[in-house]
């Protein structure tokens, strides 16, 4: 095994002192533009995710920014990066400090004890109308985005997240209570509530690690999108699919054929045609929940004519699709949705 | 001496090997400059991949009606016939994720583009034929939005 060592190590060495760079540290700042700047911004301003600032950052320990690009925040928006090596994650902890000039503040492991009952009470006085009952934060969508109308100066974090409070030590969320978030909105409670009520919240935020979650997993053997055949002859499933959408209000648009603009028009196949449509009133709700919806729009139903003469209709599975987005809200709401798209396909195919 | 620290900066930003994120499920990357500007980045590195923009999709006049705030929404529709014929012949349970389309969303004077990651579809066709078409088509989406951001780096710095 040494051996082995060994002569790796001899081998990184003569690697280096040949390529000069080529094992060099990774580049904290380059990781964060890859990963983290789509989300964050590049100077932790916030988009879709939170504010990254040097207030923010100065209450935090190195650990808690770790554990949090590790385990992201499971259904609500931010991936879980496993795939970096912990050189890498350490990196872009490193990056953020040189950024923010700050040095983290390494919060004692030991538990708060308290009382979750009356942290309960006080939470329902204090907390509720930001983070909502059951912690995963009132409103729609997350951060700072700017292309959506917002209730909130910054959109209150989910503190019942299997992400945060995995990362969050007890006296990390006391510490929070205590000082606030000031510049996101969140007011501090120094002179509200004593020491022994903060320790009652702290326990009561911890019991949400006992909440399950609200989105079911899928099946298994679900597949990205459903596959109908149709009874009836291309131009009239066409003419179905289009009535059965008019019926559930939605607006459709002009229909594209699904080589179109691709190839010229006397090559293209005019038996395979996407009927898109949209409700601009629900897509407008959707869009403040999951503003990178646009990768999977507008909505559409494809309607081929194969070989034999057999019409197939594609329809995409909102319920594997939504859950590509790590996003809790959208879930509920599109899985509640694929009813619809059912109905109107059974509708075309009577 | 602010131009110049600013002009370091950019160039440091040049300089940085670009890698556009593959965050699990969605490729993103976020390009400091306005949206109109990026899309026309955008398409013409679409292009330069070898793809045709079959058409683009102007997402922000419907829902403007209803109050979003976004003045720049777009969704740049592209692929090559042939990809698409092999899929919808062989794979038509797939025709509905083609043609491969990238958002161009504003965000202020920034834009954020974001691409479904082909690879998502990867664990549903074990077939080794399509694992290599969509692993194709991650690394050309990855390298098209690299391609943007060195671009527009680049302009940002020759014109300070
Ligand atoms: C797809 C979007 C997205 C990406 C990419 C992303 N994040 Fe996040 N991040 C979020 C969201 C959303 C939240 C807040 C979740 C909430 O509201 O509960 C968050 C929260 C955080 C927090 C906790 C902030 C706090 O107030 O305690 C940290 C730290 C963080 N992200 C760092 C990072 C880093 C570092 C990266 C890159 C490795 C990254 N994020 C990539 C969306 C993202
Ligand atoms: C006015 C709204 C508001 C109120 C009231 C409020 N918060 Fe917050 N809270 C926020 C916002 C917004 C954030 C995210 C800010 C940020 O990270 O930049 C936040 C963040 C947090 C965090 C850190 C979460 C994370 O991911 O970093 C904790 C813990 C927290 N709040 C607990 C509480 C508790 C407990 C109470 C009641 C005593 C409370 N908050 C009251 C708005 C509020």
């Amino acid at each position: 095994m040494n051996l082995i060592r060994l002569l790796l190590g001899g081998l990184a060495v003569a690697t280096i002192s040949v390529s000069g760079t080529a094992h060099a540290a990774p580049d904290g700042r380059e990781l964060y533009i890859e990963h983290c700047s789509g989300c964050h911004q590049m100077e932790g301003q916030s988009g879709i995710g939170l504010p990254l600032l040097n207030a923010k950052l100065a209450d935090v320990s190195d650990k808690y920014l770790q554990s949090t690009i590790r385990l992201g925040r499971p259904g609500r928006v931010m991936p879980a990066f496993q795939r970096l090596s912990d050189a890498q994650v350490g990196a872009i902890v490193k990056f953020l400090r040189q950024r923010s000039e700050t040095t983290e503040i390494a919060y004692a492991e030991e538990p708060v004890v308290g009382d979750a009952a009356h942290g309960h009470t006080l939470y329902t006085e204090h907390c509720i109308k930001c983070h909502g009952a059951d912690g995963s934060g009132e409103g729609q969508g997350t951060g700072v985005t700017t292309s959506r109308e917002r209730t909130f100066l910054v959109m209150p974090a989910s503190i019942s997240n299997p992400g945060f409070l995995a990362s969050a030590p007890d006296q990390m969320i006391r510490r929070v209570i205590h000082v606030g978030r000031k510049s996101s909105g969140m007011p501090s409670f120094d002179s509200k509530l004593s020491e022994t009520d903060i320790d009652d919240l702290v326990a009561f935020v911890r019991s949400f690690e006992q909440q399950a979650r609200s989105v079911a997993e899928i099946d298994a053997d679900e597949r990205p999108t459903h596959v109908f055949e149709s009874p009836h002859d291309f131009e009239t499933t066409v003419n179905n699919v289009k009535a059965a959408l008019t019926g559930a209000n939605f607006r459709i648009f002009p229909d594209r054929l699904l080589e179109q603009g691709l190839t010229d028009e006397f090559s293209v196949n005019t038996r395979q045609v996407g009927v898109r449509f949209c409700n601009f009133n629900v897509l407008y709700g959707m869009l403040k929940i999951e503003p990178r919806l646009g990768v999977v729009l507008p909505c559409r139903i494809t309607i081929m004519e194969r070989e034999g003469g057999e019409v197939i209709l594609v329809v995409p599975n909102l319920r594997v699709i939504s859950r590509w987005f790590n996003n809790d809200e959208l879930v509920g709401l599109w899985d509640r949705m694929e009813e619809t798209f059912t109905n109107i396909i059974d509708e075309a195919t009577l | 001496m602010k131009t110049a620290t600013l002009k370091m900066f950019l160039l440091g930003a040049v300089l940085v090997i670009a890698h556009a994120s593959v965050a699990d499920n969605m490729i993103m990357a976020r390009v400091p400059l306005r949206a109109e500007i990026v899309l026309e980045y955008v398409k013409a590195s679409v292009e330069e991949h070898g793809y045709t923009v079959a058409h683009l999709q102007l997402c922000d006049g419907g829902m403007q009606d209803f109050g979003y705030k976004s003045d720049f929404y777009r969704v740049v529709f592209f692929g090559k016939v042939d990809e698409v014929r092999m899929v919808s012949e062989h794979y038509p349970e797939l025709v509905s994720y083609l043609p491969l389309k990238i958002a161009v969303i504003a965000e202020k004077d920034e834009t954020l583009l974001t691409v479904l990651n082909p690879e998502a579809l990867a664990p549903f066709f074990p077939d080794e034929a399509l694992q290599i078409q969509l692993g194709r088509w991650q690394s050309d989406l990855v390298s098209i939005f690299n391609d943007v951001r060195r671009a527009v780096g680049a302009r940002i710095v020759s014109n300070h």
